[in-house]
């Protein structure tokens, strides 16, 4: 059969997000590949000059819509730079505790889309119904479900509320004997295994030259984690493995994520026996000095940074994102060449696109 | 913790369906699905849930804070003619544009709107989506909510019966209060530092003409911005009083400014504005009332 | 009786009817055009047109009750994913039967879509494509009884087709060509993946499948229904042959095209596959259809393999077939929501490498049971 280019997107199921990926193939095999973003840009950049501080913080949430709180939480941390407000420390606990659920929240909704697209629809309904015991005790603490509003400039927004202690012991005690059966049904699978091992190589040297980060880099064996080698918040005092894998391969990916899922629950029951009492938050000042804030964050997905720019006013001058899935998605085509049409999916899918970030 | 990977031909279909059929048993003969049976069976929400507001129309002032604040203009404020409370401005929500972020919810100064429980905010055209502030008021809600800001009970200065006698800094333990002159007027008035305040209420008990009243104050974590007063600029026309929601500005005469009228007699005298500024909410209404251009709004250049 | 008998009754009956009203209104009118009227009665009412009548009947009813039996398999189907998957599944339409309206309102709704034809597709394979679809999926239930007495072209007074269930496997081979059609109308890439992936698998799966159905036959000595399950009075052909039955179940998954082997209609690929393109009832018909057709596999998976309608006399034969139909059918579904997508390469490797191997070892076994005079 001749060679003819495939439109994957921007309307297709298993894209998740807005984004189109070109393939050429020649029968089944793929020769070339080419992502096209930009069909989600919705300006939050410009939006944000418009913005007070405290009003960006929703609209912050909504960059990445899987993993809401990591970016709210960045962005408080660049204007915390910006402002030089020290943030009480029974806050920082509480943000790396909820830091650490929303990972584990954001991986679930990734391992459920990974199993959906691979065909096994029960992988897909059984991650997102424990994914819900982890959305309600967002809700009883935050009031919302995925885009909560939570972090502010000075700490965060609401204390924990009583009984939250025992309630998170009690979901993540459910939640680890899930992740075991998760692993049996998805590794016991030899199906899973077949579509997984060997299947969208990316080797070290290219990861590292691309720029990649996140549990891409670390699947092809760089121990590179933003909490460990630039720690920030309180993680100097969590005592956690950093989860690395050596095959290069989507089962090296999967295998990296599920491990991230067992550090965070160590992180959240470190940081629930750690918490210490007091504030939650402080008055952080309305005006921003005139200077710049600069601030990383290990997000689900990778490196996240945002650069706050303020000018003495109310409101930044600028605000600049960096996302993670725009580099990642750029080295998409050197994964994908030389397999099949039907490995695409395992391939994208293993990468976790969340394209509210990549095109803001 | 990288696992081994199993390459028996056992997880080819046995050991999923193994997963898969213990789960139908589960669901069928052990119990429930896990799934709610809408609407006839509702789901259980907890108190901090953010969906509709309610608004308290004896705690509210109207001052339009939580317009300002609302990140995506959801809000709007309403005059209303009430039977009991008079001519007040009372706010409404658009809830086709509204985030449910709550930060109308934490930056009222006195607790007066929060969002409830109600999710059920659909309908099938846009403009029923505005709820105007009649649709939204609901006078008890405090009993139902957790509430969560602090409050503390501060002395709150009423300067129309403040005679400037200084008994009050002389009574107070903690040398919270300082009497401070007013510019141009001969007098001075009372600043107290609310920081340092521990409600003893002893201020209170000795003011001779009960200007201090000790109230009921919620804490705020948002820095409210204070106006600056230029007294050069000042006609006295009252307008920011007049405008305040909280009674924070008085309008007080300045002596020695009456004019001489054609027959003789004197007029009166010109008045000035005096800023209590430990009320102030940081709405902005007087700043944008003056059109004399003798406030300064901090963040905004002249 | 015979299913054959009971039609012909009916249909005797009602041309008897009609024929009292014929004869009497051609004896109201002149003698000239009386005569005419009562040769034309003798006509219609002679033994061979008689036959085909009864034949009719017997077609419409099997396809009745074949179309019952699906929307059961659809009600099954859903109710027991949702129980896998901890939902209710269908249950408010049809309240107190526990939701089984559910699909007939689907059907309905499907009639009141919106048909599209694409501009640029090939008109004729287009609309020609879902008519040998479904005729062919239709056609295999023909010579498919479900007891000694109920069957269209199994009757017992001698002239029943003596290679019924080659036929049947014949008639359940010739859907590729129409998948591979419509996906080539379509005028659409995905289409065209989807149909040729379809093909591929469905022409590798073949091979297999009939060697296994060849031992059957070997053990059975006939080519019909009839005779292959009353050669099974002793113990079913499942047992001895038990690689053998493992083997047609799979080549059976992989020709109905269910998860694990579902790659021409991968939702996450490809859309909808070879039926992307079809909107409306034409769609609904694809659907049913997939569903006749494991239905029909399922049935002949029990003829051959598991007994047929053997069994204890308490309940009648022909609800034995369906009782064992259903069983294959729940054991595919538990399977579908279970396991993830083969991908194609692999799916074909599976099937030259793994099968074929395994169905030519079934046929020595065959053989050598045969050669012992067990059978």
């Amino acid at each position: 059969m001749a060679e003819m280019w495939i439109n994957m997107g921007p309307q297709h199921p298993m894209t998740h997000g807005l984004w189109n990926l070109r393939v050429k193939v020649d029968g089944e095999t793929i020769v070339d590949a080419q992502p096209e973003i930009g069909y989600l840009h919705r300006g939050i950049e410009k939006l944000c000059e418009g913005k007070s501080y405290p009003q960006i913080i929703p609209l912050a949430d909504r960059l990445c819509y899987g993993s809401s709180l990591t970016w709210s939480h960045l962005y408080c941390m660049a204007v915390e730079d910006l402002m030089r407000v020290e943030v009480p420390e029974r806050a920082e606990y509480i943000r790396v505790l909820t830091i650490e659920m929303q990972r584990i929240v954001s991986h679930l909704m990734w391992l459920a889309a990974y199993a959906g697209d691979l065909g096994l629809a029960a992988g897909f309904v059984y991650t997102m119904r424990d994914r819900e015991v982890f959305l309600d005790l967002f809700q009883s603490l935050t009031g919302a479900r995925i885009t909560y509003n939570f972090p502010r400039i000075g700490g965060v927004a609401h204390d924990l509320p009583p009984n939250f202690e025992r309630d998170s012991l009690r979901a993540l005690s459910y939640f680890e004997g899930r992740l075991k059966e998760y692993e049996d049904m998805f590794e016991g699978s030899k199906i899973f295994m077949m579509r997984n091992v060997d299947v969208g190589i990316l080797r070290k040297e290219d990861a590292i030259n691309l720029g990649v980060t996140g549990p891409t880099l670390r699947a092809s064996g760089v121990t590179y984690d933003l909490r460990k080698d630039v720690p920030y918040s309180v993680y100097e005092e969590m005592d956690f493995d950093v989860a690395t894998h050596k095959d290069c391969d989507c089962y090296a990916r999967y295998r990296v994520r599920m491990d991230e899922m067992w550090e965070s629950c160590k992180i959240m029951r470190q940081a629930l026996q750690k918490m210490p009492k007091g504030k939650w938050r402080i008055v952080a000042p309305r005006n921003a000095p005139v200077g710049t804030g600069l601030a990383r964050v290990e997000d689900p997905r990778g490196e996240g940074v945002i650069y706050v720019v303020g000018d003495g006013s109310e409101r930044p001058y600028r605000v600049k994102i960096r996302s993670p899935i725009f580099v990642t998605v750029s080295a998409a085509p050197k994964m994908l060449i030389g397999y099949k049409l039907a490995d695409v999916v395992a391939i994208m899918g293993g990468l976790d696109m969340c394209i509210g970030e990549t095109d803001r | 913790m990288a696992a081994a990977k199993k390459k028996d031909s056992l997880g080819l279909v046995v050991r999923p369906m193994r997963r898969t059929g213990s789960q139908v048993a589960t669901s069928l003969f052990l119990g429930k699905p896990n799934t709610v049976l809408y609407p006839y069976q509702k789901l259980e929400l907890p108190i901090g849930y953010r969906g509709k507001h309610i608004v308290d129309f004896k705690r509210c002032i109207g001052c339009s804070n939580c317009v300002q604040i609302c990140p995506n203009d959801c809000m709007w404020m309403e005059k209303l003619e009430d039977p009991e409370l008079g001519k007040i401005e009372r706010p409404g929500v658009d809830y086709g544009r509204c985030l449910f972020c709550g930060l109308c919810v934490e930056i009222c100064p006195t607790v007066a709107i929060h969002e409830s429980v109600e999710f059920e905010l659909a309908s099938g055209e846009r403009s029923r989506l505005k709820y105007g502030p009649k649709e939204l008021r609901d006078d008890a809600f405090a009993g139902k909510v957790k509430e969560e800001r602090q409050k503390r009970l501060l002395p709150i200065l009423d300067m129309s019966k403040c005679t400037s006698c200084e008994k009050c800094a002389g009574e107070c333990p903690e040398m919270c209060i300082a009497m401070m002159p007013i510019e141009s007027v001969g007098r001075t008035k009372p600043e107290i530092n609310l920081g340092r305040c521990t409600s003893c209420k002893k201020c209170e008990a000795v003011c001779p003409e009960n200007a201090l009243k000790m109230e009921e104050v919620y804490e705020s974590y948002f820095e409210m911005p204070e106006p600056k007063f230029l007294l050069k600029m000042c006609t006295g026309c009252g307008a920011c009083a007049r405008a305040c929601p909280a009674d924070v500005i008085y309008m007080i005469d300045m002596p020695g400014t009456e004019k001489v009228l054609k027959d003789g007699k004197k007029g009166k005298p010109k008045k000035r504005a005096v800023f209590i500024l430990e009320k102030c909410v940081g709405c902005g209404k007087c700043f944008r009332a003056c059109k004399f251009e003798a406030l300064e709004w901090p963040g905004v250049r002249k | 009786m015979n299913l054959f008998e009971f039609c012909y009754g009916i249909i005797h009956w009602l041309v008897d009817l009609v024929n009292h009203l014929w004869y009497w209104l051609g004896d109201l009118l002149p003698w000239w055009f009386g005569d005419f009227f009562d040769a034309v009665g003798d006509f219609a009412a002679s033994q061979g047109h008689l036959s085909v009548m009864t034949i009719l009947l017997e077609v419409v009813v099997v396809v009745v009750i074949a179309l019952i039996n699906v929307l059961n398999f659809l009600w099954i189907f859903r109710k027991f994913m949702a129980r896998m998957f901890d939902f209710y599944g269908p249950y408010y339409v049809g309240y107190r039967i526990g939701g089984w309206l559910q699909n007939l309102a689907d059907g309905i709704k499907l009639f009141v879509k919106e048909i599209i034809v694409p501009a640029k597709a090939d008109k004729m394979g287009y609309l020609l494509a879902p008519v040998i679809f479904v005729g062919s999926s239709i056609l295999i239930l023909a010579t498919i009884p479900f007891s000694v007495d109920f069957g269209v072209s199994t009757n017992k007074s001698g002239d029943y087709v003596p290679a019924g269930a080659l036929f049947a496997l014949a008639a359940f081979a010739i859907a590729p060509f129409s998948i591979l059609l419509a996906g080539w109308a379509s005028n659409n890439k995905y289409t065209l993946i989807g149909g040729m992936r379809s093909a591929a698998q469905m022409m590798s799966y073949e091979i297999p499948l009939l060697m296994t159905v060849a031992s059957v036959f070997l053990l059975a000595g006939s080519f019909g229904f009839v005779d292959i399950v009353n050669a099974q009075h002793d113990m079913w052909f499942g047992i001895p042959l038990f690689i053998g039955f493992i083997v047609f179940l799979v080549c059976l998954a992989a020709e109905v095209e269910i998860i694990p082997f579902d790659l021409p209609e991968a939702e996450a690929e490809l859309v909808e596959g070879w039926t992307t393109e079809y909107g409306g009832m034409r769609f609904g018909l694809f659907y049913m259809t997939t569903t006749v057709r494991s239905y029909a596999g399922g049935a002949l998976a029990t003829a051959l393999f598991l007994g047929g309608w053997q069994g204890p006399s308490l309940i009648p034969d022909e609800i034995w077939f369906l009782i064992k139909a259903y069983i294959v059918f729940v054991v595919f579904q538990w399977m579908t929501w279970s396991l993830p997508r083969v991908r194609v390469d692999q799916i074909l490797g599976l099937g030259w490498k793994r099968l074929l191997p395994l169905a030519i070892i079934n046929l020595m076994i065959a053989v050598a049971l045969k050669s012992m005079g067990w059978f």
